[in-house]
């Protein structure tokens, strides 16, 4: 039975890092990195510059020799068994740099020649999925960078991998670029069903698309959290309420067992307060009764800045 | 084999869709023209034939040297830009080995160096024919396709030792120029014993035609071993690195 489920949980992984390390001149620029990336998750890889991100990202396509260690994609060893494990893997490392006097279609040809089994029809599909259709044929010199970036989408899905890596996807393009950006990625992770790395310093970015950060400093693994949802339900709340006396607020919540006043702001007129998620309710009606109007209800979410500066110690992300 | 032709296309799609591909073939057909015309017009009768004409211009001290020039500046950057432009991310994150890709762009630069030399024959008879003509003569299409052949073995030294130097320094720049000053230097002989085992005096291939010797002491057979074995070693340390060499 107990091997069953093993078995099983082998088979959702998608790629497995078995303690990684990157040593340049006796120095460790990655160190005994061990994490799991499994099906149809989008994993971010968070850390300050420096922090070995784009290094631990190479040597998973190989692009970089480990040291120590090895990277399992798919059951296959990217170590000694490169071809077939980078056959799971599409990837954009750093910016996406073409043959920029080759139309998009004939950039996109040449990956598709240096890869098994695909059919011609496989380009249009990955074209429309990232919306180029009209550039395809001009050259890419005329592109502009969230069209390049697109084009690297789309030259990542070609192979139809199980794991897609996207190193920075966002770096340098407008807000209103890294939104269409995240779209894609949702789209993609939804449409294929895959896998998606994600490598930032951009902390919302990853706030908002990831299920779970792995957080990495001077190549060591600091911590690997889920972001949102599940966990939440479940457990105490930080409220911040705006009312409209906070004097006759304050002299309620004084009454109550079940939330705790961790401050106020007489000027904002606004109490923060501590509860258990099931008693929310209770102290709007609570309040209403005796007359205390409420205006405003904030949750205190911790965000995940606050998180990271804590496992990194502080202001050394630069 | 299928994916290593594909392999081929891919990099010799990259050479020709440059804007500037046939740039290097029209240079040789206007120096072919041009040299046919002043050797003309300084002696008449200097060549008795076309086939005269190419025997003597395509060695290495004529246009074969064009020819030699024009491979490797056409060459130079194939391995190199992709570097400095940091395509070489996308070309090594697929299914396919270093050394099949590497393979791909030698073979490519030895098809390249090929086309150049086919161009330039037909470039320099066609010279030839046009102010000399046809007939007369002592020398014979024979004559013609051995400088031809002799200058093609030194293009291919050269242009695999670009090769190197490409994948050594990653730099367009320095592989051209320092190729060139090995070009410009080869034609220097030092008469010392150990210069018959450097590279240079082995590429002067016809100097043995008529039982001559570049240097006393040297042989036909002697010269194709070394030469085999600097492009063998060129090779060698080519791949070695472009193999390991981590991509940062």
């Amino acid at each position: 039975m107990k091997q069953g489920s093993d078995e099983r949980m082998q088979d959702s992984i998608v790629l497995q890092m078995n303690g990684v390390s990157k040593i340049i001149k006796g120095k460790s620029i990655v160190d005994k990195l061990t994490f799991d990336i499994r099906k149809g998750e989008i994993v971010g890889l968070l850390g300050p510059n420096g922090a070995g991100k784009t290094t631990t990202i190479r040597m998973m396509t190989g692009l970089i020799r480990m040291s120590e260690g090895d990277v399992i994609v798919q059951g296959h060893s990217v170590k000694s068994d490169f071809n077939k494990a980078i056959g799971h893997i599409g990837a954009i490392i750093e910016n996406p740099e073409f043959y920029s006097y080759m139309t998009g279609l004939d950039n996109l040809k040449q990956y598709q020649r240096m890869t098994d089994n695909i059919e011609a029809g496989r380009i249009d599909e990955v074209v429309e999925l990232v919306g180029l259709q009209e550039a395809m044929n001009k050259k890419v010199k005329a592109y502009s960078l969230g069209m390049r970036q697109r084009l690297g989408i789309a030259q990542a899905l070609l192979n139809r991998p199980k794991l897609l890596i996207l190193d920075e996807p966002t770096n340098g393009l407008d807000p209103a670029g890294i939104r269409e950006m995240r779209d894609y990625m949702r789209r993609i992770a939804e449409v294929e069903g895959i896998s998606i790395l994600i490598s930032s310093h951009l902390l919302t970015e990853i706030e908002q698309i990831c299920h779970r950060a792995i957080v990495i400093q001077n190549g060591k693994l600091v911590t690997v959290t889920a972001i949102g949802g599940e966990q939440e339900t479940a457990a105490d709340v930080k409220l911040t309420i705006r009312v409209g006396s906070v004097e006759s607020a304050i002299n309620i919540l004084e009454g109550l067992e079940y939330a705790e006043l961790l401050s106020m702001d007489s000027a904002r007129s606004e109490v923060t307060i501590n509860l258990h998620d099931s008693k929310v309710p209770e102290l709007v009606s609570t309040f209403s009764n005796k007359g205390v109007g409420i205006y405003r209800i904030a949750e205190n979410k911790q965000s995940l800045e606050e998180d990271f500066l804590k496992w990194t110690g502080g202001n050394r992300i630069a | 084999m299928r994916s290593f032709n594909n392999l081929v296309v891919n990099e010799w799609l990259k050479l020709s869709k440059k804007r500037t591909f046939f740039v290097p073939y029209l240079i040789l057909i206007l120096i072919s023209m041009l040299l046919g015309y002043i050797v003309h017009s300084a002696s008449p009768d200097m060549f008795g034939s076309a086939y005269d004409f190419s025997a003597m211009m395509l060695l290495s001290q004529g246009i074969g040297q064009v020819i030699t020039i024009l491979a490797i500046i056409g060459t130079a950057g194939i391995v190199s830009k992709e570097y400095s432009q940091g395509t070489i991310k996308f070309l090594l994150i697929r299914a396919r080995s270093r050394t099949a890709i590497l393979a791909s762009k030698y073979a490519v630069v030895l098809i390249y160096a090929f086309s150049v030399a086919v161009v330039g024959m037909l470039a320099v008879f066609a010279s030839g024919a046009l102010w000399f003509g046809l007939s007369g003569g002592e020398a014979g299409i024979r004559e013609m396709l051995t400088s031809i052949m002799y200058n093609s073995v030194s293009t291919v030294v050269y242009t695999t030792l670009a090769f190197m130097i490409g994948i050594l320094t990653t730099s367009t720049g320095v592989t051209i120029g320092a190729t060139m000053f090995m070009l410009m230097i080869d034609k220097l002989v030092i008469f010392r014993e150990f210069y018959k085992y450097v590279l240079f005096p082995n590429l002067n291939l016809a100097a043995y035609e008529g039982g001559g010797a570049p240097m006393p002491g040297m042989t036909l057979t002697f010269s194709l071993v070394m030469l085999v074995l600097y492009t063998a070693v060129f090779l060698l340390i080519g791949f070695s690195v472009f193999r390991r060499r981590d991509v940062a």
